[in-house]
């Protein structure tokens, strides 16, 4: 365990712009441009242990939900590299012509 | 108030010869907790919606003991359950007797060998499942608001499943449940009178009658809920497209394709991927010739969910689709039910954030319509922001109905600037619902897929909706709330009454 030490825990990245409205600090982590809230809704200073703490709460929430719904969720990656391997099943069917309806 | 100081003291009493102290609640925080619904409502009218006290019955009795007095004593019954619905339904209009059932929420029984469980309408989905899970089994009713809605009020919605294409909605998912009528008579609904029986062609088909009347006929207590395995696998994924009209093409060939493990498509349009460019960390890095996105779900044996998984991606793939990769799609699926739990914030048109609430229109539109009503539906809440900074156009999903691609929930999501919402932009929005309303009766549409259409605005068109129906409702209305006490106020069932006056 690290000591805490007030500086660096409120001395999170360099921000970088990667929207007209978003900036982001932390890998995977976006927050709204602060310019755009200056008036009704101001932003709130974290500590980089609780910016960070948030983030993976939310990771955690959503594994959560996956396991509450189903025992393993499978990857659309993997799905998508069988395409070029069809079995029997998958040979289109009379709903999937493009542009239907 | 609707009724005085006297005469709460005097239900009161009368309620204490039936329940415990601690089940009759008057407190100002007791009271005001239970007037909360998550539908925006101008703030400075929050007392016009106040119950005068609220009950917390435990037992089926108890529910029709309390509703016999109130219908003796002439006082208003709102019955309420996860308070989550987005019409109003639990919101007293005439103040009177809030019964909250979430001492309700015990599991009688879970019937491993007919796949059922029978429970009170105060458990939530979510306290069910982890339940059901340690068998192997789930409750597969998903709506937006599944950790904190209950049993009950997806009953008094007739509520709308977002897996619902592969298991049905609550009204597929409710074999029977037990019912307290206005009159405080207890009555057993159920396909013919069986409690865990699916299909019965003896006398009239009850069911659908007592389920989505928000709380106008009765309160349900007790339901027998028809069980699934719990799925093995979850496949979800999300897919990207340069323009509108192919993901609205590749949307109606996943529906279509008759896939049997599919458990719904999500089609989002360019507004709705501009909204989350601009608030969801997810897209906010996609590049801007994103502009329109595609969802499936399936659920299954892994040996099912697989080769369905393939069917769909090259349909999905044949229509020009991007896959957004596994994190997006598992994520964004995962995170189906944040609106519940999220803070929300919208922009001004200068740009500034501020805080809002969530708001969606929730239509059934057949899928050859989509285009129209959506191009319709944005145009009148283009207008709207014209006017005024309260409201932020969110986007709109169209989410499967069901498994064939007929209809779709058609919801356009508006963020609304809460504590702004004056009388004058009120008066915009219900002006607003009103049109929204008619361009899906236009359509050959519902106005509500889900929510149920009693607030203001929407509720006017009720009547054209259902034609020579809406008079059954008020014959009805009448024959089974003869005083006009169970949550009087909705979906214009006053009229009912008007020839004798009858009533609260």
């Amino acid at each position: 365990m690290s000591p805490y030490r007030y500086d660096e825990q409120h001395s999170p990245p360099e921000p970088e712009r990667v929207s007209e409205v978003a900036i982001t600090t932390f890998e995977h982590l976006y927050e709204v441009d602060p310019r755009l809230m200056q008036r009704w809704v101001l932003q709130q200073t974290f500590p980089n242990w609780d910016t960070l703490r948030i983030m993976n709460s939310r990771h955690d929430h959503l594994d959560w939900m996956h396991a509450h719904f189903a025992t393993k969720v499978l990857q659309g990656s993997e799905i998508l590299a069988e395409l070029d391997e069809p079995g029997p099943l998958d040979q289109p069917g009379p709903g999937a012509e493009r542009g239907a309806g | 108030m609707t009724i005085t100081a006297e005469r709460v003291d005097q239900v009161v009493e009368r309620l204490l010869r039936v329940l415990r102290a601690d089940q009759v609640l008057t407190s100002k925080a007791d009271r005001y907790n239970r007037a909360r619904v998550p539908a925006p409502f101008p703030v400075h009218r929050w007392a016009e919606r106040l119950p005068d006290l609220a009950v917390l019955p435990e037992t089926t009795e108890e529910v029709a003991a309390v509703v016999r007095i109130a219908n003796e004593l002439l006082v208003p019954v709102v019955p309420r359950d996860g308070g989550t619905g987005l019409t109003d339904g639990a919101v007293p209009l005439r103040g009177g007797i809030v019964v909250d059932v979430k001492r309700l929420n015990r599991i009688h029984e879970i019937d491993l060998g007919n796949r059922t469980c029978t429970v009170g309408t105060g458990i939530s989905m979510l306290k069910l499942n982890e339940e059901l899970a340690r068998h192997g089994l789930i409750y597969p009713d998903d709506p937006a608001s599944y950790p904190c809605s209950l049993v009950g009020g997806r009953i008094g919605t007739s509520g709308w499943s977002l897996i619902g294409s592969r298991y049905g909605h609550t009204r597929d998912l409710v074999l029977s449940f037990d019912h307290v009528l206005p009159t405080g008579e207890i009555l057993h609904v159920g396909d013919g009178i069986g409690r865990k029986i699916t299909k019965s062609s003896s006398g009239y088909q009850l069911k659908h009658l007592f389920m989505g009347h928000q709380g106008t006929l009765g309160i349900a207590t007790r339901a027998t809920l028809k069980l699934f395995p719990k799925p093995e696998a979850e496949l979800s994924p999300f897919w990207a497209f340069d323009n509108y009209a192919d993901a609205y093409a590749c949307t109606g060939a996943l529906a279509r394709a008759g896939v049997a493990t599919f458990a719904g498509a999500v089609l989002f349009d360019e507004h709705k991927v501009a909204y989350l460019r601009r608030d969801d960390e997810a897209y906010i890095p996609q590049p801007q010739d994103v502009r329109a996105l595609v969802c499936a779900v399936t659920y299954g044996y892994e040996d099912e969910v697989r080769p369905a998984g393939r069917r769909l991606m090259r349909i999905a793939r044949d229509h020009g689709a991007r896959y957004l990769g596994d994190e997006i799609s598992e994520g964004d699926w995962a995170a189906r039910h944040d609106r519940y739990a999220t803070p929300l914030h919208g922009r001004t048109k200068a740009g500034q954030v501020v805080p809002m609430s969530w708001h969606c229109e929730d239509a059934s539109i057949n899928y050859t319509n989509l285009p129209a009503v959506t191009r319709e539906w944005h145009a009148i809440v283009a207008q709207l922001r014209r006017q005024t900074d309260v409201f932020d156009d969110w986007g709109m999903f169209a989410y499967t109905n069901g498994n064939t691609g007929v209809d779709y929930l058609t919801e356009i999501d508006v963020g609304i600037w809460e504590q702004r919402l004056d009388d004058r932009a009120w008066e915009l929005w219900v002006r607003a619902k009103r049109d929204l309303a008619a361009v899906s009766l236009s359509y050959g549409g519902s106005i509500s897929a889900c929510h149920g259409s009693c607030r203001e605005g929407e509720v006017d068109l009720v009547p054209d909706e259902l034609g020579r129906g809406f008079g059954v409702m008020l014959d009805l209305k009448r024959a089974l709330d003869p005083n006009n006490i169970m949550n009087p106020g909705k979906y214009h069932l006053d009229r009912a009454y008007e020839r004798d006056g009858a009533g609260t």
